[in-house]
């Protein structure tokens, strides 16, 4: 499944937790040089207008995420109390 | 009302700052400075990506210097800025980092006479005039832009010697003091005002700022572990008048300046202490350092710059400012 459609599975009741807690992921990635320019000039821009809480902000968070720090993506899942989208990010890397 | 400033430095990856720079605007900063040495990435870029995902938020080069880039391509770089970012954007011009121009073999010669040229040049450049001038230091014949700057760039002197701090008042239209320590402050304003007496300037014709080393987290000593490696270099680098007002033994800057030279890194950092963090570096909780910040503008600043390192977490250390320190002196409209 497309990282597009797990994030989607988001309830939206999490969607300031999990991109805060994403956005930590991410700027905090020792991998951090790995994100592609173009993937981090859309979170900018969505960052910009306060969107990175917001369905497709989070697509793009998780995206990130996935990319510099799959191991931890999963772990924050399952803080959530998202064992399904574990199953399914894990998924997405075979 | 206090105005606030933030220094980035572009050792990070672009999109880190301009995250970061993104932050800074929502959260109320009024200044963004991006530092200026080769061997981190451009300032004029890092400045002209965060120029595209701000809106209000006013920026500039803190500081570029005039040895490694000709004055003539500041005024280039700070109009095509100012195309991008209309009256957003200003100039912080300064002598530059001792060692990063050792490295490419300049030296900081004659930095009175060549900071004023520098400064009249970028001012007349941008002005849209056509610039002959016959120097000391530089000599331009028929100089123009084919573009112009939309707005007139305000020019920021970054000073510490007496000497420079008052050709700041009497050529810039803003004082980047570096100093964080309310004493060091209140004395520099007292060159800043004959120099502005020289000039017929008022002071309040200048936006005199505080360009600090900045650390701020929950707890003091997470704060000092970020602050200590900042403030072994401006130990090291601090001249000796200024240490002795501090009470810093100059055999002490001498051994962690010779530390930092060959290296040993925890050599260094473990000589400094609390009084050295004091000296030069606003270090603390929220609390500590709303209390350090009040200081500065007692003595007549404008503008505080929060520099590095920010805090053990940019991110964090940006929103406790938003939190719990912005609102002691601004209205908070984030």
């Amino acid at each position: 499944m497309a990282i597009e459609k797990i994030a989607r599975k988001i309830p939206s009741s999490l969607w300031t937790e999990a991109s805060e807690k994403l956005i930590d992921i991410t700027l905090n990635s020792p991998n951090a040089a790995r994100m592609p320019s173009e993937l981090a000039k859309t979170i900018l821009y969505y960052w910009q207008r306060d969107q990175l809480a917001s369905e497709i902000g989070l697509q793009r968070l998780l995206e990130a995420s996935m990319i510099l720090e799959p191991e931890k993506t999963f772990i924050l899942m399952g803080e959530l109390g998202l064992p399904d989208l574990v199953v399914m990010l894990k998924g997405t890397q075979e | 009302m206090a105005q606030f400033g933030i220094e980035f430095v572009p050792r990070d990856l672009y999109w880190k700052t301009t995250f970061y720079a993104i932050q800074a605007e929502k959260i109320g900063f009024d200044y963004l400075w991006i530092t200026d040495h080769f061997n981190n990435r451009n300032v004029y870029v890092s400045l002209a990506i965060v120029s595209a995902y701000t809106e209000k938020i006013k920026f500039g080069p803190g500081v570029t210097n005039p040895y490694m880039i000709h004055p003539v391509v500041t005024a280039q770089a700070v109009a095509t800025l100012s195309e991008i970012a209309p009256g957003r954007v200003v100039c912080g011009l300064g002598v530059g980092d001792k060692t990063t121009l050792q490295m490419v073999n300049l030296n900081q010669e004659r930095p009175l006479r060549t900071i004023k040229e520098c400064a009249n040049i970028i001012r007349e450049v941008t002005s849209g005039k056509n610039v002959d001038m016959k120097g000391e230091i530089f000599q331009l014949t028929g100089v123009n832009l084919n573009f112009r700057a939309t707005n007139p760039i305000p020019i920021f002197i970054g000073a510490q010697g007496p000497k420079m701090l008052a050709l700041a008042a009497e050529v810039g239209d803003g004082i980047l003091i570096n100093a964080s320590n309310h004493r060091d402050v209140e004395l520099a304003m007292k060159f800043i005002k004959e120099g502005a007496q020289r000039s017929e300037k008022k002071m309040s014709s200048l936006t005199i700022s505080a360009y600090t080393s900045f650390s701020i987290a929950s707890s003091y000593e997470k704060a000092l572990k970020a602050a200590i490696p900042v403030v072994a270099y401006i130990v090291a680098g601090s001249p000796e008048p200024v240490l002795e007002r501090h009470g810093i033994s100059t055999a002490v800057s001498q051994q962690i300046r010779e530390a930092i030279v060959h290296g040993r890194w925890k050599d260094a950092f473990s000589r400094v202490n609390d009084d050295m963090v004091d000296a030069f570096a606003i270090c603390g909780t929220p609390a500590q350092s709303v209390d350090q910040i009040d200081k500065l503008l007692k003595v007549g600043i404008d503008q505080v710059v929060a520099g590095s390192p920010i805090g053990p977490n940019m991110r964090k250390a940006i929103n406790m400012i938003a939190a719990e320190v912005f609102p002691h002196f601004k209205s908070y409209d984030g």
